[in-house]
């Protein structure tokens, strides 16, 4: 069964990822061909299988703990204000002033 | 000079010749950062790895290096926290060599997939080291270092480490800490090790093994114990060899090599046992639904807001904002496999795929628990259908790239540990062969690895 190009393009926005029509005419043959070969699980008869997972996650306790960083917040933005990292603004975009 | 700082420069040396040679193992290292390591305080009683150098794929975080995934998206990312599995190996006195190259995000079976381009195979520059951690298998395989960390989802450490003649260990899901790992397919994901020899890479994974706080999957379980010295026989071990992994498609090399190897191991005194593994032809078309389905979740939040690099040029809203900054932040597997996962879990697809994949799922742990309590203590097989092959010769079908981690994404569904060690050679290229655990079953592999190593020879030099 082969994926669409209208297949493509509705799975493309889901993932939030661009794609243009060169990509999608090639992505439209590779996902084909990919799903073509995974489908041979479809002979496999898996009735009656209870997906369990039998590895029970060690818990821990209620309690809120500080973020685990090894160096200072102010190491990771390209600039701060009032303990703050000044980033783009998203309403600006393609080259609006940096705002707090 | 102290002891350290001659094994940072003197691994500083070595890993300066093999980039110079074109090797592109390493994506981030330095000589500096290499010597102000050696210069740091350390414990007077020493340590578990003084004396080692270790090198670290590019996914894994430290604070020294860049971490960027081998991912555009990532470019210029320093990590504001250090891997347990890296700040554990420090503390037991490891140098940390620098980052190591693989396909982007871990997501290829040739290191061809990196923004920084492929790494070349040390035993013929024509070829690939295999993937995803190709870096590490190269360095260690080298001489660049002695150790290295790489990560698995699906076979991503003993397939290079086959490929560059090293052993590479996969440990049981949840032995080894992931925080810091940077997740593909968390329930898939685990660190592994790398080593010359089978004692290098289980000393390694025996000093990053442990329960951790941080990462919720981790087992609640002591450090492994150091390996113990090799045994001289294999009596009263029973090693199973699945039909399964022996049939069409395995290279005539390899196949020789594994008779070699088994000989071997009746010459221990070890008993081999045919046996099967039946849903093994479903574990590539399972393992490319789960991974995927995974990797386009834990993905998302490479948007150019949240994580990575931001394309903002053109874009009239923030939806296209997005839309840039992942479209020309990934390549193309990293988007294929997006785009994958994204598709298997749509509505309209999900049970087809994802719940028909988890139950298949189910089915191949089944078959790996029947094996092991018939009283196997191993299950012995390829590593790899082929040696390494050539650069270029599987990018234009990822399904014929899938389909060389055949006998390795079983593992990692299953979560058993797994190892692959050299078993000889074919035509000058290395070849591997892999044996198989029970859960939490790494002591017994490394035991009867170290057995065949001690017979067969282990890791030779390169040139």
């Amino acid at each position: 069964m082969a994926v669409t190009r209208e297949q493509i393009q509705h799975i493309a926005a889901l993932a939030e990822l661009a794609v243009d029509a060169t990509a999608a005419a090639e992505l439209e043959r590779q996902l084909t061909r990919i799903l073509d070969y995974v489908r041979q699980l479809e002979e496999l008869d898996t009735g009656g299988t209870r997906v369990a997972d039998e590895r029970a996650a060690p818990l821990r306790k209620d309690e809120v703990v500080a973020d685990r960083l090894d160096r200072p917040v102010s190491d990771f933005g390209a600039a701060m204000r009032q303990g703050l990292f000044v980033v783009p603004r998203l309403g600006e975009l393609g080259g609006g002033e940096e705002e707090p | 000079m102290s002891d350290r700082r001659v094994l940072a420069a003197l691994t500083a040396r070595r890993v300066r010749e093999l980039e110079d040679g074109g090797a592109h193992a390493f994506v981030d290292w330095s000589e500096a950062a290499l010597l102000a390591q050696a210069g740091a305080p350390v414990s007077p009683a020493g340590g578990a790895l003084a004396g080692e150098t270790v090198a670290v794929k590019d996914n894994i975080c430290d604070l020294t290096f860049h971490t960027t995934c081998c991912s555009r998206i990532l470019e210029g990312y320093r990590s504001p926290f250090e891997a347990t599995a890296v700040r554990r190996l420090r503390a037991v006195g490891a140098l940390v060599a620098g980052k190591t190259n693989c396909d982007e995000f871990g997501m290829g079976s040739s290191t061809e997939f990196s923004c920084h381009g492929p790494t070349l195979n040390p035993f013929d520059a024509a070829r690939v080291p295999g993937g995803s951690s190709g870096g590490s298998a190269a360095a260690v395989a080298s001489g660049a270092v002695s150790m290295a960390l790489g990560s698995e989802t699906g076979g991503s450490v003993r397939h290079p480490a086959a490929f560059c003649g090293v052993v590479g260990i996969k440990p049981t899901y949840g032995r080894v800490s992931r925080y810091g790992l940077v997740a593909f397919g968390s329930s898939l994901d685990q660190i592994g090790t790398f080593g010359r020899d089978v004692a290098s890479a289980a000393r390694l994974l025996a000093a990053i093994s442990g329960r951790d706080p941080l990462d919720a999957t981790s087992l609640d379980r002591h450090p492994l114990p150091p390996p113990g010295p090799a045994p001289a026989s294999l009596a009263g071990t029973v090693i199973g060899i699945p039909r399964e992994y022996f049939g069409e498609g395995l290279h005539p090399g390899v196949a020789a090599g594994m008779r070699r190897a088994m000989d071997r191991f009746r010459d221990l005194g070890a008993e081999l046992r045919d046996v099967s593994l039946p849903h093994t032809k479903y574990a590539v078309p399972t393992y490319y639904i789960v991974a995927p389905a995974e990797a386009s979740s834990n993905l998302a939040r490479y948007d150019g807001v949240r994580y990575g690099r931001r394309v903002a040029e053109g874009a009239a809203d923030v939806r296209a904002l997005y839309g840039a900054s992942r479209g020309t932040g990934f390549g193309p597997e990293v988007r294929r496999r997006i785009l994958l996962g994204t598709y298997v879990l749509s509505a309209g697809f999900y049970e087809a795929y994802y719940g028909k994949a988890q139950r298949a799922r189910e089915r191949i742990r089944a078959d790996f628990k029947a094996v092991f309590a018939s009283g196997v203590h191993a299950l012995f097989t390829p590593t790899t259908p082929t040696p390494a092959f050539k650069l270029g010769e599987n990018l234009g079908d990822p399904v014929a790239m899938y389909l060389s981690d055949i006998y390795v994404c079983t593992a990692n569904l299953a979560g058993v540990p797994a190892l692959s060690l050299p078993i000889g050679r074919d035509q000058g290229l290395p070849l591997g062969g892999q044996l198989i655990g029970p859960m939490e079953g790494e002591a017994e592999i490394v035991r009867i690895a170290q057995a065949l190593e001690r017979v067969v020879g282990g890791a030779e030099e390169v040139r």
